[in-house]
């Protein structure tokens, strides 16, 4: 289902085309259903299994730091990141299966499995949380969505969704709101507190053509406050919708890395 | 006999006021220590029963019932079921005056800022308020409607460090009977103010909604009782214990070992200001009572020499002694109970409220003069007193009435 998304998406769209012209109205891609949309672009980001490699950058008004990551995701709920660098932090990994967190330090030699509490802490020291780390379809599933606003970019129209949290939903926010291109591609996300005040934003600094997709390659996560701090996550290596072995996401995989 | 004692009194008034300066500064110093020892007490013990019943009537009450294991590891785990009609009937009648039970789980609360610890409680709004008196402490909003109210009462503190408000919404965690996560939004309907332990430390709503979330049925973690009279608690503890043998019945004093050993102090404390307060006395008596004896040498030399027994100047030096300290005493006594008398209605610590809440503490102190054990701490410092003065009467009655007449004064 997540693969044939796009392509209905592409098609869809390929066959407006010519109405488009006709109507002389530029892209009349009008109301495309926001839901769709999100997941599109939740798809593309995510793939139905991806194998990639990150740097990250964690930069401080006096400090920057910077290391290197593997990971491994599989469905929605399955994700595995494990540093490779700096010798320091190399090792230190992490496995999420759907809403249990298992860190593994390898100073300590121990698995530790995180209380779900902890899931909404930052990362690593960085600005993104365990739970944006395993790219949680929270977003999807707990909140509803609607269009609030289009714009251009590139040849593209740019979709604004807005995501509010459904009645009752554990969700701590107070709504959402994410720009998606019109070919689900993600360029950005925004955090606003239950006053509607922006608390965060993530914004897709480049594409890339990666792994047979257009990919958000830079993302940069900056908290409103404290200003002048963020962490930015590139993508130098993708694939995607590939076989992982089954052992993958377990946690002897997560202590003693087989790959 | 009699004619010796009533000449003794006539005798000893009237040598008291010789030097009336001098009798009225040891009185004054006799008056003001007890008074300060009655006073403290009376502060004392208002201060011990505020803090008790500050600790108590927030959350403890007199005592609690548990499911055994449960207050050493307060898990879910460690859950019980609803009570038993015999136990209901127990807990119904006197000398129970009310009680509530609870479901008690840790938990951690979580808003757009910040992700905190803390016990989540599932009360019944309606017998919690005959228990606790956090219904009464809601500063902004409303407390709890009923057992199955979905929403949220949290302490003033705590909101300020989460960063939310009322009416915004809180997501609490906690594990369920399961084992697995239980988390759900809840929408902040009241703020209480209390101290910063339990404002910090504990998130209400209502019972059936914690026991819904946790998947428990009708099981509580605990049930509070209060009773009343603080001298019936241990017969209510153990009919309790009768009712639910299956159950751990704890009174306050085993909840609370730091309130309890915080009244029990209280009450030493006073004892040892008593003694201080009795040596710098004594000096004062001792040292009156010498400089009498010494300026009236002539006068013992003659009465003896008139016949006068030594056994009889030792009483008159006694008596003198117990009419001055008695005159103290009597002054002291009175002033302190006019004092406490005067400051029942209530004592505001104002500026040291904080510190006060600080160690559990309230805001007024309600000073109780406490008859008998004021008499018994006036007798007390009244006999010590005759009792330093048998110096210098031992003195006077050794006096020998021939160097006694020609010494110079």
């Amino acid at each position: 289902m997540p693969e044939t998304v796009l392509p209905d998406r592409l098609r869809r769209a390929l066959l407006m085309l010519p109405l488009a012209v006709v109507l002389g109205a530029g892209p009349v891609l009008a109301a495309p259903d926001a839901t769709a949309l999100l997941r599109a672009a939740f798809n593309n980001w995510r793939a139905t299994s991806s194998a990639t490699t990150m740097t990250m950058t964690i930069h401080r008004p006096d400090w920057e730091r910077h290391s290197t990551m593997q990971s491994w995701t599989q469905g929605t709920d399955k994700a595995l990141v494990r540093f490779t660098d700096p010798p320091g932090d190399a090792g230190n990994a992490t496995l999420k299966i759907g809403n249990d967190t298992w860190v593994f330090n390898p100073k300590l030699n121990q698995v530790i499995k995180l209380p779900a509490s902890m899931l909404a802490q930052s990362w690593m020291g960085s600005d993104f949380s365990y739970d944006d780390l395993a790219k949680s379809d929270d977003v999807l599933t707990l909140y509803t969505h609607r269009i609030i606003g289009t714009g251009q970019s590139g040849g593209h129209t740019v979709y604004t969704v807005e995501a509010v949290p459904k009645p009752g939903a554990p969700v701590v926010w107070g709504k959402l709101t994410a720009q998606v291109r019109d070919d689900g591609v993600f360029l950005g996300e925004t955090y606003f507190d239950q006053g509607m005040q922006p608390v965060r934003t993530m914004t897709v600094d480049r594409l890339s053509q990666m792994g047979g997709r257009i990919y958000p390659a830079v993302l940069t996560m900056r908290p409103v406050s404290p200003a002048g701090q963020w962490t930015r996550v590139e993508t130098t290596q993708a694939s995607f919708d590939i076989s992982l072995p089954a052992y993958t996401f377990t946690r002897s995989n997560l202590q003693n890395p087989r790959n | 006999m009699n004619a010796a004692w009533s000449l003794l009194m006539a005798l000893a008034w009237r040598n008291l006021w010789r030097n009336p300066r001098r009798a009225a500064i040891t009185a004054i110093v006799v008056a003001a220590g007890l008074f300060s020892v009655l006073t403290l007490d009376a502060m004392m013990q208002a201060w011990a029963q505020s803090s008790r019943d500050a600790t108590l009537e927030l959350l403890t009450g007199s005592g609690q019932i548990h499911a055994q294991g449960w207050l050493d590891d307060p898990v879910l785990d460690h859950r019980m079921p609803a009570p038993s009609p015999e136990l209901s009937a127990t807990l119904n009648a006197a000398p129970i005056g009310g009680w509530a039970s609870r479901v008690t789980v840790p938990a951690v609360i979580q808003s757009e800022y910040k992700t905190l610890p803390l016990s989540l409680m599932g009360v019944d709004p309606a017998s919690e308020a005959r228990i606790s008196t956090i219904p009464d402490m809601v500063v902004e909003g409303s407390y709890l409607t009923g057992p199955d109210d979905g929403e949220i009462v949290l302490g003033r503190h705590l909101l300020e460090r989460l960063r939310t408000q009322l009416g915004r919404r809180v997501i609490v965690m906690a594990q369920a009977a399961d084992g697995t996560l239980a988390q759900r939004g809840f929408v902040v309907a009241g703020v209480f103010a209390g101290n910063t332990a339990i404002e910090d430390g504990y998130a209400f709503t209502g019972q059936r909604t914690v026991q819904q979330m946790l998947g428990i049925g009708s099981d509580i973690s605990e049930i509070a009782f209060r009773v009343p009279d603080n001298g019936q608690l241990g017969a209510a503890v153990t009919s309790l214990k009768a009712a639910a043998p299956e159950l751990d019945v704890k009174p306050w004093t085993a909840l609370s070992p730091m309130a309890a050993a915080m009244d029990s102090a209280m009450g030493s404390y006073v004892w040892i200001w008593l003694g201080i307060v009795f040596v710098l006395m004594a000096i004062g008596i001792v040292n009156t009572q010498l400089m009498a004896v010494f300026e009236r040498v002539r006068e013992f030399g003659l009465l003896m020499a008139l016949g006068m027994k030594p056994r009889l100047i030792l009483a008159l030096v006694c008596v003198e002694s117990a009419l001055l300290v008695g005159l103290g005493v009597a002054v002291g006594f009175v002033a302190s109970a006019a004092l406490t008398w005067g400051l029942s209605g209530g004592v505001d610590l104002g500026g040291l409220a904080q510190g006060a809440e600080y160690f559990g503490g309230s805001r007024m102190l309600y000073p109780h003069f406490d008859m008998a054990l004021s008499l018994r701490e006036a007798a007390l410092i009244w006999a010590l007193g005759v009792l330093v003065a048998l110096w210098p009467a031992a003195r006077a009655a050794r006096a020998n009435p021939v160097e006694a007449m020609s010494h110079e004064t």
